[in-house]
């Protein structure tokens, strides 16, 4: 099952390296589409079948399209295709603080993957049902508080959406 | 057989890509696209741990990861349709009016 992994990580990878450098904001849209997909598929192979249903409904699914709906609704493509391109300080700022982190934690995988142990599965792990217990006995609370934080995002984008809401 | 350090490897490389978007690219929808990135990296690294370890916690904090992205976006993109109102413009080096 080895290339199964590998498979999905170069598509990542690409598809990630897509998203960030191409010029038109639908096809780094497209790209981030693909990076969801592959992460699905990763969480199957790391039995996390609910996991993958959650990423591919919510992630490919809900925001993915609210992006898309946004670049439709603010940019039209005669105005504004494309034209918006960093400078040449501001690249290479970003590029040598995302090399120092990916160096960074390659350094710490070291230490921790010998700490880590593997450990055998039990008996159906990753399953809805046992989601489902660990949900709703050991994280009611968070489940409870969380759902408040939903409610009080969409009241919160709402409001900010609404006409004359920040009239000078 | 892939091991956590594939995966450990993995996402930190997919959090680099999206840290380099984030801070080095100027339309502010692709800034989103690349906290999502690097949302996800970190989901990833989750599971793996989960699976790893044989422990249910790192699903469940990936669940509870997704609702607060969708949080996240949701109001990240009212207040970005709400600026454009403003200045007509989603270029992050034109929302300067707090600048000094």
């Amino acid at each position: 099952m080895d290339w199964y992994f590998w498979i999905f990580a170069v598509i990542a990878v690409l598809a990630g390296i897509f998203t960030v450098t191409t010029r038109e904001a639908l096809s780094s849209a497209m790209g981030l589409l693909t990076v969801f997909i592959a992460h699905a598929a990763l969480y199957l192979h790391l039995h996390a079948p609910l996991v993958a249903i959650f990423q591919v409904s919510i992630y490919a699914g809900a925001i993915l399209v609210l992006i898309v709906f946004v670049i439709m609704l603010l940019m039209a493509p005669e105005e504004r295709a494309g034209v918006i391109q960093a400078n040449v300080s501001f690249r290479s700022f970003g590029v040598l603080l995302g090399l120092c982190l990916v160096g960074l934690v390659a350094v710490g995988v070291k230490s921790i993957a010998v700490l880590i142990a593997r450990r055998s599965l039990p008996d159906g792990f990753g399953s809805p049902s046992v989601l489902g217990d660990a949900f709703f006995r050991d994280y009611l609370l968070h489940f409870e508080v969380v759902s408040v934080l939903l409610l009080v995002a969409l009241i919160a984008a709402i409001y900010l959406c609404k006409k004359r809401a920040w009239k000078h | 057989m892939a091991t956590l350090t594939h995966y450990i490897i993995l996402s930190s490389i997919l959090f680099g890509i999206g840290a380099i978007g984030f801070v080095s690219r100027r339309n502010a929808l692709i800034l989103f696209m690349s906290a999502e990135l690097m949302l996800n990296s970190v989901n990833l690294m989750l599971v793996a741990f989960s699976y790893f370890r044989a422990d249910i916690a790192g699903q469940v904090m990936v669940i509870f990861v997704f609702a607060v992205a969708a949080a996240e976006v949701a109001v990240g993109l009212a207040i970005l349709i709400t600026l454009f109102r403003h200045v007509r413009e989603v270029d992050v080096t034109k929302f300067n009016i707090l600048k000094w």
